[in-house]
């Protein structure tokens, strides 16, 4: 990637003098498109996160948000997406659509756009299964770019010196600027493709941040055509299946008590679980070794084969913290870690670091923890008479 | 097991540069591919594993395919060792800084020079990369019904049965052939390389001739891609501006060498934990 970048700064310093003929290239500004996500009809959270990041790039394009959402009997969320900031929803409702298939969403998404006459300048999705499965498909049949797991989205203006291909020079007003992080998250990454509208791009779940919904705002519902075809169903779902809520989506618990090859055993967990109940928005993570050595299923995973996390507390038991678990957990607001090596790399990032053993820690952790949350309850108590 | 015929099994990988070692790293935080230790993409062991899996299971044939400079042999290698049958490398100058969207195209011109196939195993996604939209891309091009974050499978008939992760549960699906499965890495680790897979090695690299014909070295011509498709010309994104960020922490508050309920009291008190817990 950096090897584009040196061609562009080297052919830029041949070409000044000819820098003030560069052509500017004007595109119409189109409308930012969010593909809503719901899961059996229950609408995803990124999805209202992405209309809050559309907001922003719409107010800057003087453009309108639109919102596509694919399911069945979805009225309720419709207006939901209209009271998070979207200008028009546009709905297509159909029975095929209650489950995610990637075919038939295909071919409803795929449809839609080619049916307007100006395509979205912008077009978002969700890092999330379902968005990392449909928005390569959209971007591949309409030969687009389209970045994926933005951190952070903005419009500007772009200026393009290389010659390579010599029709692409020229100033772009109004580019999407997709930043991801890059290279084990050591790098911040601006990616660009201003060439083709839809300009796409998928953000992580957790990272935008949603409006405050308005009961009182306006939008408009228009209803989508749906025409599958029977090769459309080359592929079916039999079930889809949801476990209970009670272990809490790691992406979107508030703390995270993780634990590594230095619990020494997988009955450690049954000791971070009790640390966990002290907290009542939180779940369990662990890093690959102990997910590869059967400790804990893979779902509690953190890291670059795992899930990348941002709770508000993240407390490491045992965890030497490489580079590998450091890039999906870096980001949390506070990071607590417990380990009897006073090397271990994990106190090169963590905010507090405790050295010693893990068993005598945390047990005294929780009985402190304990104490504290009982006054705190007993004020509480107090302050409401 | 009734399935009928054997398969034909395509298997995707891609060598990266290794994150874990120093070694390749410029100043800059960027990698120096030439530099860096090279690595299999360690989420393509398990879409190798699924392969060899399918093979083992049902019967048929593995074809490992990858694209990269010249060195990227060595993954096809590795993947010999492990037991596929052949291995087919796209190597071009002219892909040199190909976008996810090149990548694929250049791929599903590889593949369709590779002639008829039941099932294409991906890796989730690369740890270069880490966009995961390679195989989706793929699946695009060659018009093919798709299984991401596939953690199990199993062949019934001419039918695929899978179980794919999604947030906070999973999704049973069923499937004609031929598709694309990006394997998970909840799916079975790869088994160690067989005896006879690493015998072969040694032996191919003895005979130059017959490695030839084991592992085909093809370019964009061969192919029959459109070089305008490939590298930066194919490519619709471009990097156009990176910047280091900061080391994250690196001023650790540390506690050491006190009781442990005395560094306990302190850490809850220096830290915000309080405002997390669970009032009663």
């Amino acid at each position: 990637m950096t090897d584009k970048e040196i061609k562009n700064s080297n052919t830029s310093q041949n070409t000044q003098n000819t820098e003030s003929a560069l052509p500017i290239h004007e595109t119409p500004r189109g409308n930012v498109m969010v593909i809503a996500e719901q899961i059996l009809g229950e609408l995803q959270p990124v999805t209202l996160e992405l209309l809050g990041a559309g907001r922003l790039l719409t107010d800057k394009l003087g453009t309108k948000l639109v919102c596509l959402l694919l399911g069945h009997n979805m009225a309720e969320t419709t207006k939901k997406l209209i009271q998070y900031g979207a200008d028009i929803v546009y709905v297509a409702d159909h029975p095929e659509l209650h489950t995610y298939r990637t075919l038939p969403f295909r071919r409803v998404v795929c449809d839609f756009l080619e049916s307007l006459s100006e395509p979205p300048h912008v077009t978002l999705l969700g890092s999330t299964t379902t968005g990392r499965d449909l928005a390569p498909r959209i971007a591949a049949h309409f030969e687009t770019g389209l970045t994926a797991d933005c951190t952070e989205l903005d419009i500007g203006p772009y200026e393009h010196k290389s010659k390579i291909d010599p029709s692409k020079l020229g100033l772009y007003p109004d580019c999407l600027y997709a930043i991801r992080p890059s290279f084990g998250e050591s790098l911040k990454a601006r990616i660009l493709g201003p060439w083709k509208n839809p300009q796409m791009a998928t953000t992580r779940p957790g990272v935008m941040i949603p409006l405050r919904a308005d009961p009182n705002r306006q939008g408009e519902i228009i209803t989508v055509p749906v025409n599958l075809k029977p090769e459309d169903f080359r592929l079916n779902v039999a079930e889809t299946v949801r476990e209970i809520a009670s272990a809490l989506k790691l992406t979107e618990a508030d703390v995270i008590i993780s634990g590594g090859f230095g619990l020494g055993t997988p009955e450690g967990f049954a000791l971070l679980r009790e640390l966990a109940s002290c907290f009542p928005n939180s779940a369990i993570g662990a890093s690959r070794k102990v997910v590869d050595l059967g400790w804990i299923p893979y779902e509690h995973q953190v890291g670059q084969t795992g899930k990348t996390v941002r709770p508000k507390l993240y407390i490491a038991c045992g965890i030497s913290g490489a580079i590998q678990h450091r890039v999906g957990m870096s980001k949390s607001s506070t990071i607590i870690a417990i380990n009897k090596d006073p090397d271990a790399p994990i106190f090169k990032f963590a905010h507090y670091g405790i050295v010693g053993d893990v068993y005598q820690i945390i047990p005294e952790m929780i009985k402190q923890l304990k104490c504290v949350e009982k006054e705190q309850g007993e004020k509480t108590i107090v302050h409401s008479h | 097991m009734s399935s009928s015929n054997p398969k034909d099994i395509f298997v995707l990988v891609k060598q990266v540069p290794d994150q874990g070692s120093k070694a390749g790293l410029n100043p800059d935080g960027t990698i120096d591919r030439a530099r860096a230790k090279r690595m299999l993409n360690p989420f393509d062991r398990y879409a190798l594993q699924a392969a060899l899996h399918t093979k083992k299971a049902y019967g048929g044939r593995v074809t490992c395919i990858s694209m990269g400079p010249p060195p990227a042999v060595e993954v096809l290698l590795e993947a010999l060792e492990h037991g596929v049958d052949r291995g087919v490398l796209l190597s071009d100058k002219r892909l040199a800084a190909s976008d996810t969207l090149a990548t694929a195209y250049a791929l599903y011109k590889t593949i369709l020079y590779c002639g008829h196939f039941d099932l294409i195993f991906c890796g989730l996604q690369t740890t270069d990369g880490d966009t995961a939209q390679v195989g989706p891309q793929l699946a695009e091009r060659l018009n093919l019904p798709q299984v991401t974050y596939c953690e199990d499978f199993s062949l019934e008939g001419d039918k695929v049965k899978a179980r794919r992760i999604i947030e906070g549960g999973c999704q049973h699906i069923i499937s004609d052939m031929p598709i694309l499965i990006t394997v998970a890495n909840s799916y079975h680790p790869l088994e160690y390389k067989s005896f006879r897979g690493t015998w072969k090695v040694q032996w191919l690299q003895r005979h130059p001739e017959d490695l030839k014909k084991v592992i085909t070295t093809v370019d964009l011509d061969t192919v029959g891609a459109d070089p305008e498709k490939c590298g930066l010309k194919g490519s619709p994104t471009i990097v156009a501006h990176t910047e280091k960020v900061g080391e994250i922490g690196g001023n650790c508050k540390m506690f050491e060498g006190q009781a442990i309920s005395d560094m306990v009291v302190n850490i809850i008190e220096k830290s915000n934990v309080k405002e997390y817990l669970k009032i009663s």
